[in-house]
């Protein structure tokens, strides 16, 4: 079997923004819609980053390149369905409704970021690499045996690939025929491991065949392709068809954390032919072509995700501190007692410390 | 007007101190927010800082080179209440300390009990200098009279924008392996443990070039350009690379490819006080001799002053090392990774040698070597290489004939 012609990849734009697929089930609206998005999230991304770079945030994962897959993704599924991400899947959950100011918040250590206003139903992102997938499944396993028609989807990268909570996942998904997607964004890099280093198999989509489930593989910078698989996807999971692993290929156009230094470990040759296709300049390119936006309101719309941003930096700036025994709150929907002692005597700590106890170096 | 004193933040995860590599901007400069002000690198990685505030830079706080602590100051802007980016309450002068929480403090926690805090103060010793010896590396009273019992000057010195030199107990001084050193030292480790070297030498008569370089040197007094044997040995090199394509290229190991390159980017090794620099002469292939040695001329006086961006110091095809410059006659420079070659020319120097006719004659010979990297060239191609470089030296009627 040739993995690359069992699972061939899934395009609606070429890399030039050339229109070489079926289109039908997008309109220009929702196109439209997803260049304000894909414009706001990348203006977000690269804000922050230069925050941290001030000293005003701390470490901050970057999804610039993953934007198309995120809102793709997000896009495509109800209100009441599961999103379950990790620390780079911002996009997705600021597309679905949390706030542009919590990525932010994240970042500066808030607590707060974890707790999603309502109506939001996504996880908190998570950093332990595929935990969040096995999350998904119960989640999903959870909606069966209740018997709502809610989905649950996990994000996640090349990297948790290779990690044993991945496989774990698949399989008791497979076998209790979960209703869940599991999205992997290859992204070509787990931090500096190159996607051929990380694994011998030609695709990700491939290894859904171990588990008996479907597998699809996408252009992940074509927001058409993705959209399109997903809208089709999630009726068939939601359906009962069972779970399916989506490939989406894609690249990570910045550094891994912005502690990370990509120009240390990615050629500068084969990083320029990934860059080209990405997802923002490719979208932009057909939609000046067919004429649904013009260059005059695509700079409207630039200048009004200037604005938004701006506005987020002032939000996520005048949050007020939080309180170290906060990162108790949003664990249990009420806390334990056993948990609620531990938070009374982290907060007798704190302010014995404030008082120049005794330090304990 | 207010002012605005932007410390150095971590810019990783868990980093303590950052070297300023690069200032973009000077006092005086107005800067936008978001601009590009300086260039740090830090154990992990270098970073482009982009300014926190729009305003007028006031002061730049630490040199280039200096090893900064985070939590340090090191620019000082004037910034204009009310102006630039009204809409974030984070450009109105100094961000409160919550808004960073995960920055660390400003200087890494002593250990140490208040009576060897009052002991240091009274005796002068910075107790953040000293490295204690109680349990984790507290302070003990002891290590604080050590420390005052060294050469005042040494204890005494502020934290300074030159490397640090303390001599050790044996008189020994240890220099921090910093900046352009230590980029030469990572470089150098790369190519030499990276590419198997080979170094072929060869000697070359160079009469006719002699004489041609004579004839051209007051042409070159009245086109203000110190004309040296470098721009011809560049025409040599390039007219016999492009013979041979194979020594015009790079060794892609991840792919494992040979590049060979469509251009002739030729890098100049430039010796200077603070460590080797190799600027490029782009696309040499399309330059006179005269363009040649005027951008030497330039490239070469740039670097002592430091003022070549990272442009112009990247992106070399090829290289070519004049050892002959400090009076070498022979040398086996190492290639400058990821090319695969580098072509060295040593010192001229009159020589008798046997003409055709078994006279000896007295000419000027000029030394010339080829290091090559054995995993892309074998010695016959390098051989060849060689020879058709010293045939354009020998004879540059050879090289202007064929020049396009």
């Amino acid at each position: 079997m040739d993995p690359l012609k069992a699972f061939p990849l899934i395009q609606v734009l070429d890399e030039d923004g050339r229109l070489i697929g079926d289109r039908s089930q997008v309109s220009d609206d929702q196109l439209r819609a997803f260049f304000r998005w894909l414009t706001i999230l990348r203006t977000l991304d690269q804000r922050a980053w230069n925050l941290q770079r001030q000293g005003r945030i701390g470490t901050y994962p970057p999804f610039s390149g993953q934007e198309a897959t995120q809102v793709g993704v997000a896009a495509a599924l109800s209100p009441d369905d599961w999103l379950c991400g990790s620390y780079r899947d911002w996009a997705a959950l600021v597309y679905r409704g949390v706030p542009l100011y919590f990525p932010l918040l994240n970042s500066m250590g808030h607590p707060a970021a974890g707790a999603f206003p309502d109506p939001v139903q996504a996880l908190p992102v998570q950093v332990v690499i595929a935990a969040q997938i096995l999350h998904a499944v119960g989640l999903a396993w959870a909606a069966k045996l209740q018997g709502e028609p809610r989905i649950a989807v996990a994000l996640f990268g090349d990297g948790a690939t290779s990690q044993g909570d991945f496989h774990e996942a698949l399989n008791l998904a497979s076998v209790m025929s979960a209703p869940a997607v599991f999205v992997c964004q290859n992204n070509q890099w787990a931090i500096s491991v190159p996607l051929h280093r990380q694994m011998h198999s030609q695709t990700i989509a491939q290894r859904a065949i171990a588990y008996n489930i479907e597998g699809l593989r996408v252009d992940g910078n074509d927001i058409i392709a993705v959209y399109q698989t997903m809208k089709e996807v999630v009726e068939r999971v939601r359906a009962g068809g069972g779970p399916v692993l989506v490939e989406a290929v894609t690249y990570r156009l910045g550094a891994h954390t912005t502690a990370d230094d990509p120009t240390r470990y990615r050629a500068r040759e084969e990083d320029e032919r990934f860059r080209h296709g990405e997802p923002l300049a490719r979208l932009r390119r057909y939609l000046l072509a067919s004429q649904i936006l013009s260059e005059d309101e695509m700079q409207a719309i630039e200048e009004e995700a200037k604005g938004l941003v701006e506005q987020a930096v002032t939000d996520a700036a005048s949050y007020p501190p939080s309180p170290p025994e906060s990162v108790f709150d949003h664990v249990y929907a009420s806390i334990p007692p056993q948990l609620l002692s531990q938070q009374e005597e982290l907060a007798r700590r704190v302010r014995e410390g404030r008082r120049g106890g005794q330090s304990h170096g | 007007m207010t002012q605005y004193e932007w410390t150095l933040p971590d810019v990783g995860e868990g980093i303590h101190e950052a070297e300023i590599v690069k200032w973009h901007v000077a006092p005086g400069d107005r800067v936008a927010a978001e601009q590009p002000i300086v260039e740090i690198q830090t154990d992990k990685a270098t970073v482009e800082i982009p300014s926190p505030v729009a305003g007028q830079v006031d002061a730049l706080l630490a040199a280039e080179g200096a090893v900064v602590r985070v939590g340090t100051p090191v620019i000082r802007f004037a910034v204009e209440t009310g102006s630039g980016r009204t809409t974030s309450a984070a450009t109105e002068a100094p961000v409160p300390p919550r808004e960073t929480p995960l920055a660390a403090p400003p200087r890494s926690r002593v250990l140490a009990t208040p009576a060897v805090r009052r002991l240091a103060r009274e005796l002068g010793v910075d107790i953040h200098q000293i490295q204690g010896s109680g349990e984790h590396g507290r302070v003990l009273a002891d290590d604080v009279r050590t420390a005052a019992a060294r050469p005042a000057a040494v204890a005494d010195r502020p934290p300074s924008p030159e490397p640090r030199l303390q001599p050790a107990d044996d008189g020994d001084v240890r220099v921090p392996l910093r900046g352009t050193r230590r980029t030469i030292a990572e470089h150098m480790v790369k190519a030499m443990y990276t590419a198997p070297h080979v170094t072929a030498m060869d000697e070359v008569e160079v009469s006719t070039l002699v004489a041609w370089r004579e004839e051209m040197k007051a042409a070159a007094r009245s086109r203000d350009v110190h004309l040296t044997y470098l721009p011809f040995i560049i025409k040599a090199a390039i007219g016999a690379l492009k013979r041979f394509p194979y020594l015009n290229a790079s060794l892609d190991d991840e792919r494992q490819e040979i590049v060979l390159k469509s251009r002739y980017h030729i890098g100049i090794a430039v010796d200077d006080e603070e460590g080797l620099v190799v600027p490029v002469i782009r696309d040499a292939d399309k330059k006179s001799l005269w363009e040649l040695a005027e951008i030497i001329q330039d490239l070469s006086r740039r670097a002592h002053e430091h003022r070549l961006t990272r442009e112009e110091l990247t992106g070399s095809t090829f290289t070519i090392t004049n050892f002959g410059s400090f009076g070498g006659l022979y040398a086996t420079p190492i290639i400058n990774y990821p090319e695969v070659a580098i072509l060295g020319s040593g010192r001229i120097q009159k020589k008798a040698i046997v003409v055709d006719d078994d006279r000896v004659v007295v000419k000027p010979v000029m030394s010339v070597t080829l290091t090559f990297d054995h995993r892309v060239v074998d010695g016959g191609t390098a051989g060849r290489f060689l020879n058709q470089v010293m045939r354009y030296l020998q004879s540059p009627l050879d090289l202007f004939m064929e020049m396009n």
